[in-house]
């Protein structure tokens, strides 16, 4: 994985120094100085060697600047955005799919699966610039501009739309499928035999429908947990430009643009590391959900 | 005299869907004593569940109780409100049902699906709750209870899921517990096995059963009263042995010919009886079983009979009621009766026992 992406960032026409109108000689140097006139495949023992310990070494761009503190940094951005998102998937999906389920085809059921239909036919860049207009443009005044992230930025958020409205525009697509997969599931537990074991014994309509209905209903729902949770963090690339959150997503595009190769890898690599440990949770849940899920 | 446990009368569940108006338990009225057994037979289809499904007031949208009184220990069921039916329900009457896999709920263990079932209710005290629990697991012949306790449905076998369910059943010592074809997802073996089960526990705890099955053998090692409902309606209902040795109703009568042994390995292969139960949204005139019955007369085409006595303790819904001489006379004609000739020929042309019965006023009038 890793050795794809070296390869491919390094093959990129252009180099580090283009912007810089350094030519020949200092050229060779500033090469040189930062190994890049090795061989490609020396290039990349020399990296990977470094980061299996953790040291992604420095920016090209940024003179000589440390990589894996920012890199460090930007994940948990990214993290702390996506984690909203994904706060937001779970628990707006699920209890408007649940709601849904439970008045089906009542006005509730069908001004819900109207929200939902719009949530995932409307592309997130289209709700992010609508949200950056309405919260940092027009209510300006409101809200004092907002998305305003410095470069120095210690990640704390300086307005509650800050976080929300980019989790928002970030989660809207997916909370909506969930939505959609927990009402067609729960229509679908609602009428199993174990239900109706449960209200037999005389169980409160409350837990039969949270303990019985809505437990069974969360299979499918967690089954499809791994790819929504891939395509939080995609999208969270175009969000994070938008709203020009310092994340790992910002710092991808500037360093793919600036050529700042070993920054290019650390984010990838970050990345990388997000998806792995996002899909050993999403196993991990579904061992927890299903007793009869055994790896 | 005693009072009985359950008093049903004229109840009638009707389905209302896009179709029509499926008037699914028409008219049901039975009682059943404290202790007793009472079986519930019929062809598929024919209301069994529905009914039991009416007693718990379980049943769904878009079904509904239209008419009737379910009177249980003094009170009407169909007059309680949702949260008052529901301290009855696995409290006082309980449930189990045909599938014990999907009657489960696969993501709860065994013992806490036990446990629920008397933390719903306050009849046995909290701190009992938990040891009750194994002991219902002995009581219904679990091996290692207290291990399998603490196992998920799917690591049980059916039959084994099945006794949980009865455990279940029983945990808050019901008075009542209805058993919707509890055997007839098992194999032969275990379907005994389950029958015994159910036997004792009645012997013991003393709880009245009533046992709903389509299958007649099932009913006969079971139960002390059968129940043979048809088309929404019980057409015959008597003590068993005087049902298997005289019916009285000629659906009763075809279905003992169909009757499938339970120690046979062809027992789920009930042999069918010729022609179709009628269409519940557009039911025929007069008797609901005039097109598949050899012994119709004209007036099963024009009044419904009424269920009157038709012996000592059995009851029946015919016009042309059966004596004795039935099982000898009657069995000859039925014998050559193709569903052509029973369906075909004009009611008046074709009267094979009307001069052998009784009709049922002059049963009556001795
Ligand atoms: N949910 C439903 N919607 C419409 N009709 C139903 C529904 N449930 C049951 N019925 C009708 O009620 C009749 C009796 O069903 P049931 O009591 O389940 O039969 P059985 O005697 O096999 O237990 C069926 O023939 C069916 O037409
Ligand atoms: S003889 Fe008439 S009343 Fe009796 S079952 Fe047949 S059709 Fe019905
Ligand atoms: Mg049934």
């Amino acid at each position: 994985m890793s050795f794809v992406v070296f390869l491919g960032i390094h093959s990129l026409p252009g180099n580090t120094f283009v912007n810089e109108r350094v030519r020949g000689a200092s050229l060779a140097l500033l090469l040189h100085e930062y190994g890049l006139d090795r061989p490609v495949l020396v290039q990349y023992w020399d990296f990977i060697s470094h980061a299996v310990q953790g040291n992604f070494g420095v920016s090209i761009v940024n003179r000589g600047e440390p990589i894996t503190p920012i890199v460090l940094r930007e994940l948990s951005v990214s993290a702390e955005l996506g984690g909203a998102a994904l706060l937001l998937t779970i628990g707006m999906g699920v209890t408007f799919g649940v709601i849904a389920a439970l008045r089906q085809n009542t006005w509730v059921d069908y001004s819900l699966t109207t929200f939902a239909i719009i949530g995932y036919s409307v592309p997130s860049f289209v709700i992010a610039s609508l949200g950056v207009l309405i919260f940092g443009v027009w209510l300006f005044d409101v809200t004092g501009g907002a998305f305003y992230y410095p470069l120095t930025w210690d990640g704390t958020y300086g307005t509650v739309v800050e976080l929300t409205v980019p989790a928002v525009a970030l989660g809207l697509f997916t909370s909506s499928l969930v939505a959609r997969i927990t009402r067609a599931s729960m229509l679908d537990v609602i009428h199993q035999d174990y239900v109706r074991t449960a209200r037999a014994k005389g169980v409160k309509n409350r837990v039969v429908v949270v303990r019985h209905a809505l437990r069974n209903a969360l299979i499918p729902v967690t089954s499809v947990l791994g790819p929504l949770i891939i395509s939080i963090i995609t999208g969270s690339v175009v969000i994070e430009n938008i709203f020009g959150i310092p994340g790992l997503g910002k710092e991808f595009i500037n360093s793919i643009l600036s050529h700042d190769y070993n920054v290019t890898v650390a984010v990838f690599t970050m990345y990388a590391l997000l998806v792995g440990v996002a899909n050993l949770a999403v196993d991990l849940a579904y061992t927890v959900i299903d007793p009869r899920i055994r790896y | 005299m005693t009072q009985p446990v359950l008093a049903v009368r004229d109840l009638s569940t009707h389905f209302f869907t896009d179709d029509g108006e499926v008037k699914a338990v028409r008219g049901v009225s039975f009682e059943v004593m404290p202790g007793e057994t009472v079986g519930i037979v019929g062809e598929s289809g024919c209301g069994k569940s529905v009914t039991a499904m009416s007693l718990l007031g379980l049943v769904q949208r878009p079904g509904k109780v239209v008419h009737g009184e379910i009177m249980f220990k003094g009170q009407d069921l169909l007059k309680l409100s949702n949260e008052e039916l529901r301290h009855i329900r696995g409290r006082d009457i309980a449930m189990i049902f045909q599938d014990p896999l999907s009657s489960l709920n696969p993501v709860l263990r065994i013992g806490f699906q036990i446990d629920e079932a008397m933390r719903a209710h306050d009849k046995i005290p909290k701190e009992d709750i938990s040891h009750r629990g194994i002991d219902l697991l002995k009581q219904v012949r679990v091996p290692d209870a207290a291990h399998r306790i603490k196992d998920f449905p799917h690591q049980f076998s059916g039959g084994m899921r099945q006794r949980a369910m009865i455990a279940m059943g029983l945990s808050n010592k019901p008075d009542l517990l209805i058993a919707d074809e509890p055997t007839t997802a098992l194999d032969v073996t275990v379907q005994a096995q389950i029958l015994e089960l159910l036997r004792d526990l009645n012997e013991q705890t003393g709880a009245a059963i009533i046992l709903i099955t389509h299958n007649l053998g099932i009913v006969a090692g079971l139960c002390k009263r059968v129940l043979v409902m048809y088309a929404g309606e019980i057409v015959e209902e008597g003590p068993v042995e005087q049902i298997f040795e005289s019916p009285q109703h000629p659906y009763t009568w075809s279905l003992l010919r169909s009757v499938p042994r339970i120690d046979s390995n062809r027992q789920d292969r009930l042999l069918s009886i010729e022609g179709l139960p009628p269409d519940l949204i557009d039911l025929p005139v007069g008797c609901k079983f005039n097109p598949r019955c050899p012994f119709r007369i004209e007036r099963c085409f024009s009044e419904p009979p009424v269920i009157e006595d038709v012996a000592h303790a059995q009851r029946a819904a015919c016009w042309v009621t059966m004596t004795r001489a039935y099982d000898e006379m009657g069995a000859a004609n039925i014998t050559d009766t193709s569903p052509g000739a029973a369906s075909g020929v004009h009611p008046q042309g074709r009267r094979p026992a009307a001069d052998l019965a009784v009709a049922p006023a002059e049963t009556l009038s001795d």
